[in-house]
């Protein structure tokens, strides 16, 4: 199977060498030219734009910053589906692996699917780490039939591969991650900032509460990070600002409450704000230790 | 601005309509277009002009003024196909009195600006009884020597005309005005709501906190809705729900903290789901009243 790769950035990069190290041909395009250097040295093709991709390849996927970008190479001039019109392969299956709205990837996989494209949300969680790894947690919305050609491929760059549902899930699935996650580090960095204005060890507190009922894998691998005061991404705080926002979005669409999520979006705004996006999210820490009078 | 100013209005809603009433009530010319026909028609009756599309009106306008509902309806009027931008001529001056992302005006702005036509954005509080009475507040972005221009046409519209600052000023200052008074709306509710439960008769305590240093418009108003349980009445919450999103983007753009806000907002979203989008905001009362309840 022979597999196009857009968008090729700190999470795309990795996930394509992974794909070429498993032995799939792989073309490959991004927007910027030397962004594709390493792949083309690792034994890709490079690809003039994505809908030559679309003509080369059996499978697309594309792992690119934000919905505008993904409506972009799936259906703006030259992105997949003018591929398709001239002369891609029927049947093609195309996977977005970036983290956008829900309704938008369910907007983008009913207009694809009027050129013949089967579209599947497999949204990431695991990081650079994992990327690189070949060990994130892929959510996947779409067809059986998509996931069933998708899945080999997937497996070479994720280890947990999930069919949430149809079209939309993955995205949805990945939001109530991110839901997990950002209320998550926000309780651990509260808790151990918590301990700290009290006098109290926030390393013996953290081990007590390792044995109990207030066990996470947050509270393990974010908590140590925050005592390492280690705040190097990791998952940069603004990409966790911008997809509680489009956690926030969603449930505005939907009218439903998330006042836990809303708490969290709200101390993102203010890590952004506080000159803490390029950190950690862990740096959640530094702006609750702010909060409390300390100059860190 | 002359009375021999040619005036145009698009937007003919709840907000649009008693607007140009007033305009032509002052004398001026106004050339007027509506997606349906029939919406114009009570205006035309008035002495409006009755025109085929936004660019209609455009080209017979120096200053056209704008009411509408979203963002996106602004941009479509604004600069979409035989949008404003085809039609005005340079020197002439846009007047978006929506209440929109104050990212959007500033576009807006910037693209008129290449044809040499200005804009002022200049949404306003007041609700519909406000615009019907001439008696609104403009909260008024853009340049001084544009707003001095159409200051005279503001002064039929409204009673009240700040300067906030540049382009998108205005809509900045308008999300303040609705963050301040849905949060407040909230707080009335959390403040009957807690009443009630405790046994105590909610229309005392209204008064009560009137009399004090809680007293607010919104306490007068929504809480006197809230107390006489009328809830159907009054703003439309739908709005402020709509606000409330360009609210938390622009918190979200700027990287600042609204706690209460983002509070607020998943209240007006329960508000929302409960179908009531269409009722007074004083509804947040009702989501309060909504605990233990199955949907």
């Amino acid at each position: 199977m022979k597999i196009g790769f857009i968008g090729l950035g700190i999470m795309g990069r990795p996930m394509a060498l992974n794909l070429l190290k498993a032995g799939f041909e792989v073309d490959v395009w991004a927007r910027r030219a030397d962004a594709m250097r390493p792949l083309l040295e690792a034994g890709a093709m490079a690809a003039q734009h994505p809908a030559a991709l679309a003509i080369s390849s059996d499978l697309v996927i594309s792992m690119v910053s934000d919905a505008p970008d993904v409506r972009e190479v799936m259906l703006g001039e030259n992105g997949v589906s003018s591929g398709v019109s001239a002369g891609a392969k029927a049947g093609l299956v195309a996977v977005d692996m970036s983290t956008i709205l829900p309704t938008t990837a369910r907007q983008i996989a009913s207009e694809l699917k009027d050129f013949g494209v089967d579209f599947l949300d497999a949204p990431v969680s695991g990081g650079e780490a994992g990327a690189i790894a070949g060990t994130l947690s892929i959510m996947v919305g779409g067809s059986k039939a998509a996931f069933a050609t998708a899945h080999p491929v997937l497996a070479c760059m994720g280890k947990n591969i999930v069919h949430v549902g149809d079209s939309g899930a993955g995205q949805v699935a990945k939001a109530a991650n991110q839901i997990v996650t950002g209320v998550g580090v926000l309780t651990v960095a509260e808790a151990l900032n918590f301990a700290g204005q009290n006098g109290v060890d926030p390393a013996g507190v953290r081990e007590a509460l390792m044995e109990g009922f207030a066990r996470s894998k947050i509270l393990e691998n974010h908590g140590q990070r925050m005592l390492d005061r280690n705040f190097k991404p990791g998952f940069k705080s603004w990409m966790h600002q911008k997809d509680m926002n489009i956690v926030m979005q969603s449930a505005q669409e939907l009218g439903v409450s998330l006042p836990a999520a809303a708490v969290a979006a709200q101390m993102f705004n203010a890590m952004v704000g506080a000159g803490l996006g390029e950190d950690d999210s862990v740096a959640m820490l530094k702006l609750l230790e702010r909060l409390s009078g300390e100059e860190k | 601005m002359s009375l021999g100013a040619r005036l145009g209005f698009v937007g003919l809603g709840a907000m649009g309509r008693p607007m140009v009433l007033n305009l032509l009530r002052a004398g001026y010319t106004v050339s007027v277009w509506a997606r349906r026909p029939e919406v114009a028609q009570p205006l035309v009756e008035a002495g409006a002009l009755r025109c085929v599309s936004p660019v209609d009106v455009a080209r017979r306008s120096d200053v056209v003024f704008a009411s509408l509902t979203a963002s996106a309806d602004v941009e479509q009027i604004a600069l979409g196909s035989d949008g404003l931008i085809e039609g005005l001529a340079p020197g002439s001056i846009f007047v978006d009195m929506s209440s929109i992302a104050p990212t959007v005006t500033r576009s807006i702005a910037e693209r008129l600006s290449e044809r040499g036509v200005e804009m002022i954005d200049a949404p306003v509080s007041g609700g519909v009884q406000g615009a019907i009475d001439g008696a609104l507040v403009i909260m008024a972005g853009g340049k001084s020597e544009v707003l001095e221009r159409v200051r005279p046409l503001f002064s039929v519209l409204g009673k009240k005309v700040v300067h906030i600052g540049e382009t998108g000023a205005g809509q900045v200052a308008k999300l303040c005005n609705q963050m301040v008074m849905v949060n407040t709306i909230q707080a009335v509710a959390e403040a009957l709501h807690l009443a009630a439960a405790a046994g105590v008769d909610p229309a005392a305590v209204w008064q009560a906190l009137a009399g004090g240093s809680a007293a607010s418009r919104v306490l007068d108003v929504s809480g006197k809705r809230m107390v006489e349980r009328r809830f159907t009445e009054g703003m439309v919450a739908a709005s402020q729900h709509k606000d409330y999103g360009v609210l938390m983007n622009e918190a979200f753009r700027s990287g600042v903290l609204l706690p209460v806000a983002g509070q607020v907002w998943q209240q007006l979203n329960v508000l929302m789901g409960q179908g009531w989008g269409g009722d007074d905001t004083a509804n947040l009362l009702r989501v309060l009243e909504l605990r233990g309840k199955t949907p």
